[in-house]
């Protein structure tokens, strides 16, 4: 890969990252919001280096090479390269850097959705999301602690399933509740399931939460729904539910989904 | 490319001319194939051949996206780019921190700083792993420059370690994850650090210095910093970037093709399970500020494989192997793998007895 290859390819990589965190939010279909600005900061940094180096290399690129000047790799050396049979100098980079022109294409011709319906499906069958170790149960620090008696609540689907599952006080029982996710069909049961993912970086560790829900017909795969309701208390020990059930007082559909993972 | 341009603007210059200036100004390049091919015309073949990648991209764009609709392959090309953006900015600023230590400070500073000795020196690179923040796609290339200014290789290579596995910001996610369980936290630190300590001494006593490919680069001494930090940063970006993306490309596959349930059935077995989480680090290639989340989601292991998830992939996994190569080559890594991770297993296992 010559220079002009090089810059070219850094500007492209700056550009992807570029058009999908300042005109467009594609980013929060991959990565947390929080990484928004870095990605910009990646993007412009990537940009100017790629331009600096096209230009210097339209320009003439004479005074750079110049500068470039390498030691002579050993015989030793060479032996080790891996046969594109380039020198480890600085002019030239080796071929697994046109693979950098891979997330390019993904982000412009792919553009990949947020997961949805089938990582929920394929990731986790019927157990449910594992319940993430809180230390004691009695520090939750959600909207439903905040909210008065009586009033609807807002939660995460996340916040939800976690306190339907080691919270021995059952504060959540009784209380009118607001979910929002994306509606996955249930393959081994009756009913459906509301879902969401939560991430801690990025789309590679997204977990599962999910809600069953059996008393509404299942809307299409993949839309996005509000649901207002109640938990469904299951009897017996918290600990040994598999499925944390919600029941539908009303619901409605959401035409421009939000950040899709929590 | 290091030609000159007085080609272009003399396009009558002969062979013989094009020949004897190339080999004064090329230094060690030498690629023959491009001997005696006026300059320009490549370079107008490269700007050509990045117009018609732009315009494929384009129509791919316009006609190809809606009709990729392929569940499967959506959920990998998602978790291929979320891989490849999360690293994005850890890889950019990584290369601009080694570049900035190539360009501007000068070696006496780790002359220094950093025990010539280089048994000695190894402990001193493990502790100041647990300051500078940053991932393992940054380490890598800092490492490389550290080698490069005469850090002693062992050294070098315990910082590269140490680095993504104990800094502050790891810790703090470990912290949160494991809210409650601050042995949790106290144990990664500790089995870390002992892996990393503990791989630099044996490079000490057995390491060869040719299975390292030395990035063997010396500077001319007249170059201004700018240029040399650009021309580093440029270098970095595309070796590790590549590599980065070899990583991405097998740990979306196998996060995509490996269903969790196989994994849940074997969680039940002691030795069975570290090892298995174990290798699921490697195979995942989770970024180390990311990775204690995963961990603490993986509820069925116990605490040592837990731990073992989070000491192992921070110092071995399919991306760093990839961009490991891409800067230090394969002999290097044949050698340094499997190393780290017997030694990552042991502390592993040691710690997590001594402290889970």
């Amino acid at each position: 890969m010559n220079r002009i290859a090089q810059g070219f390819t850094l500007v492209l990589l700056g550009v992807a990252a570029l058009t999908s965190t300042v005109p467009t939010d594609l980013y929060l279909n991959w990565v947390k919001a929080g990484f928004g600005p870095f990605l910009i900061a990646a993007g412009i940094v990537m940009v100017g280096l790629g331009v600096l180096v096209i230009v210097a290399e339209v320009r003439g690129g004479g005074d750079v090479s110049d500068e470039e000047e390498t030691t002579p790799v050993t015989a030793e050396a060479s032996t080790s390269e891996q046969g594109d049979g380039h020198g480890h100098d600085h002019s030239r980079a080796p071929w697994v850097a046109w693979l950098l022109l891979l997330p390019v294409s993904a982000v412009f011709v792919v553009a990949p959705p947020a997961l949805g319906s089938y990582t929920v499906e394929s990731t986790s069958g019927s157990t449910g999301p594992p319940p993430r170790d809180e230390g004691g149960n009695s520090k939750f620090n959600d909207a439903l602690s905040e909210a008065e008696p009586g009033e609807t609540v807002q939660l995460d689907i996340q916040a939800f399933v976690m306190r339907a599952w080691i919270d021995e006080e059952r504060e959540m029982a009784d209380r009118e509740i607001e979910l929002t996710g994306f509606a996955v069909p249930n393959e081994e049961g009756e009913g459906w399931y509301l879902a969401r993912l939560q991430m801690a970086c990025c789309a590679a560790d997204a977990v599962v939460n999910k809600v069953l829900i059996t008393d509404r017909p299942a809307p299409e795969a993949d839309s996005w729904w509000t649901v207002q309701g109640t938990w469904v208390e299951p009897e017996g020990d918290l600990y040994d539910v598999s499925e944390h059930e919600f029941a539908i007082e009303g619901m409605e559909e959401v035409t421009d989904p939000p950040d899709p993972y929590e | 490319m290091s030609e000159r341009t007085t080609h272009d603007s003399a396009p009558s210059s002969s062979l013989g001319d094009s020949l004897a200036d190339g080999w004064d100004d090329r230094g060690d390049e030498l690629p023959p194939a491009d001997w005696g091919r006026r300059p320009g015309a490549r370079r107008t073949g490269t700007v050509w051949l990045f117009a018609l990648i732009i315009t494929a991209m384009a129509f791919g764009h316009a006609w190809l996206s809606d009709d990729l609709t392929g569940q499967a392959f959506l959920a990998w090309a998602t978790i291929f780019t979320a891989i490849s953006f999360q690293a994005m900015p850890f890889l950019v600023f990584g290369v601009a921190l080694s570049a900035a230590l190539v360009a501007f400070v000068p070696t006496s500073v780790y002359r220094r700083f950093i025990p010539s000795k280089a048994s000695h020196a190894v402990p001193v690179a493990g502790a100041s792993g647990a300051l500078l923040p940053g991932c393992e796609c940054a380490s890598v290339p800092i490492a490389g420059s550290l080698i490069k200014r005469g850090v002693a290789p062992a050294a070098a290579l315990t910082f590269l370690l140490a680095a993504p596995s104990i800094n502050p910001i790891v810790m703090i996610a470990t912290a949160v994850a494991f809210a409650g369980q601050p042995e949790m936290v106290l144990a990664r630190f500790t089995a870390s650090l002992l892996a990393s300590v503990v791989i630099g001494w044996v490079w000490v006593r057995f390491g060869r210095t040719d299975w390292l490919r030395l990035p063997s680069q010396s500077h001319d001494p007249d170059a201004s910093k700018w240029r040399v930090f650009r021309e580093s940063m440029l270098h970095d970006i595309m070796h590790a970037g590549g590599y980065l993306v070899v990583g991405a490309l097998a740990a979306a596959t196998l996060n995509v093709m490996v269903p969790r349930e196989w994994l849940l059935t074997v969680a039940e077995a002691p030795i069975v399970s570290v090892l298995v989480l174990a290798v699921l680090a490697i195979l995942l290639s989770i970024c180390s500020e990311a990775d204690a989340f995963v961990a603490v989601s993986l509820t069925d292991f116990s605490p040592t494989a837990k731990l073992a998830f989070m000491v192992i992939g921070p110092i071995v996994d399919l991306k760093l192997i990839a961009m490991q190569a891409g800067v230090f080559g394969w002999r290097f890594v044949a050698r340094f793998a499997p190393l780290s991770l017997a030694v990552g297993l042991i502390s592993t296992f040691l710690i997590g007895a001594l402290i889970l």
